[in-house]
């Protein structure tokens, strides 16, 4: 596809189609909440049915343009275990590439809240000396998760190069 | 005042004894409460009556005072197995153990009422990044003394510690040079000659003299009702240069066993030690006024210090020389980057290409014009061989530089019109500062071909610094 985020050297590993459900759901909750609320106001008053309809049409065209959105997003994150480094791409609209040397993490966080262990997935999170880093790889299957964190640990004390 | 005192022949060397800080400690530290008092019943004092504020801020004061003595008379610090300890607390007991292997740098400051008693505080800078410990307030030269002797032991823990079972903390020298000890002596020193010019050059002062005339105009025209409300960010102005002229005051690096030696105020004078291990990577600054005298200022990133802003105009501790020309700078930096004391005309720091200026710097393409057409022509970037350094800014230039060995982490980031010019920004992470590199706009391929080379010299410096 394109040259600048091709994977290095071996295949990115896509995440799981799991995270795009939890995505999914949370756009659907968040458009369907406000909808709801935006017909209350109408039907109790406050709202005039002139405003009510376009806004509603507006949260329609929001759920479908998340939709797709999610879709895309879900599908370009990708991450790829070097001897000595971790690539990590994602982003549909702004993309991104993240090289996290294995010497320089700090530690390792897995994250997973309710929505995400319902769809069994989790988030692994890489943190370095510098707060900049922004290396997260979410969506992972809970049992990938764990070997992605045991690795990392692992890796990172038998590499670690201080400061 | 001048600095380095002789060493007071009375004063015992620091050792297992508990010892006490300065008896004067609580009069130092109550001191501002005393200003207040006498400040706020001038009137009342002066016709010789004592009013209830008076009798009632006397009561306080002496409250404090004998809290200050019983404080004193418990404080007690002293060196046990490797450790420093500081044991405080009247009702309840503390005792703060302080590693002396895990010390990094410690710094000597004297607050104003301090320096007029000749005493200072020490204040201890851990791996953890936090100050942690403090001594206040010590006679200057106990002082002195105290940091010597910690920072002599830390060393000789450090060498005794067999290689390889050695925390992986920075700081610690290669093995061959920890036995080698650097002269201290002056690098660089700031007059006050160079300090006011450049405080009246700087953009904030043609801002004011505009903002001034403005004034006089509006002034002329409309009368106070205008120009009153004006006037607090008038006084403003000048606090933060004055502020600047006494934080920056008496400016001296000098180089030492520990690290560089930074020392500036006027009536709060501050000693820091920058452990050359730690530092991340330096930012040169000019801004345009001072670019024609060939003036720059220097900052430099050390793990643990954080941002450091300056944005009230005080002085940084992430400053190493507010201005100076930029031939000394430049050597300042490379002393810096080099992250390791000069050795005596040695073989090895040859092969560390340190020099930013010798970096071959080449501008993002034309086409990225539509993303920053001002900044476009500022911008520029390269990679050596131990360094990568960007460039940017019209107002002040900064040219950022942070050796492979130090990068935490490399980003790729391509937004959408970058991605419709084909365009994309490589970004290299480091701790928390001044510094951040930042090669923008530069073409597809180039930035890829950069990362890829990037990784690759990392590894290697990370390895070389492992195995030395």
């Amino acid at each position: 596809m394109d040259d600048l985020f091709a994977p290095p050297g071996t295949p990115w590993r896509r995440v799981s189609p799991a995270l795009g459900r939890v995505r999914r759901i949370v756009l659907a909750g968040v458009v369907g909440g406000l909808a709801v609320a935006v017909l209350l106001l109408g039907w109790l008053g406050p709202l005039p049915g002139l405003v009510t309809w376009p806004v509603l049409g507006l949260l329609v065209l929001v759920l479908v343009g998340g939709w797709v959105f999610v879709g895309r997003s879900v599908a370009r994150w990708g991450y790829a275990e070097r001897d000595e480094d971790l690539y990590i791409t994602h982003g549909a609209w702004v993309r991104r590439l993240v090289v996290v040397p294995y010497g320089r993490m700090q530690y390792v966080d897995v994250h997973a809240g309710p929505l995400d262990r319902a769809f069994g997935v989790a988030t692994v999170r890489l943190h370095t000396a510098s707060p900049a880093t922004s290396a997260h790889v979410p969506g992972l299957p809970a049992d990938e998760a764990a070997r992605l964190r045991d690795r990392l640990t692992s890796l990172g004390e038998a590499q670690a190069a201080g400061l | 005042m001048s600095e380095p005192e002789p060493v007071a022949p009375a004063a015992a060397p620091v050792g297992h004894e508990p010892r006490r800080l300065s008896p004067m400690t609580p009069l130092v530290r109550g001191g501002i409460y005393l200003v207040a008092l006498v400040a706020t019943t001038w009137d009342d004092l002066l016709a010789g009556r004592l009013g209830p504020i008076a009798l009632t801020l006397i009561a306080v004061l002496a409250a404090g005072m004998v809290a200050g003595y019983a404080s004193w008379l418990r404080t007690k610090y002293w060196i046990e197995d490797d450790e420093l300890r500081i044991d405080t607390g009247v009702i309840s007991h503390q005792s703060r153990r302080i590693r002396v292997d895990r010390l990094q740098g410690i710094d000597i400051v004297q607050p104003f009422l301090a320096r007029l008693f000749g005493l200072a505080e020490l204040k201890m800078d851990t791996a953890g990044g936090s100050r942690e410990g403090s001594l206040a307030f010590l006679p200057l030269a106990e002082a002195h003394q105290v940091r010597e002797s910690l920072l002599a032991r830390r060393d000789a823990v450090r060498r005794a510690a067999p290689a390889g079972t050695e925390p992986p903390v920075p700081g610690a020298l290669p093995a061959a040079q920890r036995g080698w000890q650097p002269p201290d002596h002056d690098i660089a020193a700031l007059d006050l000659r160079t300090l006011v010019l450049s405080s009246l050059l700087s953009l904030g002062t043609i801002a004011a003299v505009a903002g001034a005339a403005l004034l006089g105009v509006a002034f002329a025209f409309q009368g106070m009702a205008v120009v009153a409300p004006m006037v607090p960010v008038v006084v403003g102005f000048v606090l933060v240069q004055l502020r600047r002229l006494s934080g920056y005051h008496g400016f001296t690096v000098s180089q030492t066993s520990a690290g560089l030696q930074v020392r500036r105020g006027l009536f709060e004078r501050t000693t820091q030690t920058i452990t050359l291990a730690r530092v991340q990577g330096v930012v040169v600054s000019e801004p345009l006024l001072w670019r024609r005298l060939g003036w720059a200022k220097l900052d430099v990133s050390v793990a643990g210090y954080g941002g450091g802003a300056e944005a009230e105009g005080g002085p940084s501790a992430t400053t190493v020389m507010p201005v100076a020309p930029r031939a000394v700078v430049l050597e300042l930096a490379r002393h810096l980057l080099r992250g390791r004391p000069t050795l005596p005309v040695d073989d090895e720091q040859g092969s560390l290409q340190v020099d930013p200026d010798a970096v071959p710097l080449t501008s993002p393409p034309r086409r990225a014009r539509w993303l920053d057409p001002v900044g476009r022509r500022f911008l520029a970037a390269g990679m050596g061989a131990d360094l990568v350094v960007s460039r940017g800014g019209w107002l002040v230039r900064r040219t950022h530089a942070v050796r492979h060995a130090r990068v935490q982490s490399l980003r790729i980031r391509q937004g959408p019109v970058q991605r419709r010019l084909g365009l994309a920004d490589l970004v290299l992470d480091s701790p928390p500062g001044p510094v951040s590199v930042r090669l923008q706009h530069r073409t597809q391929a180039e930035t890829r071909e950069l990362l890829e080379a990037a990784v690759v010299l990392g590894r290697k410096a990370r390895l070389a610094a492992l195995e030395g």
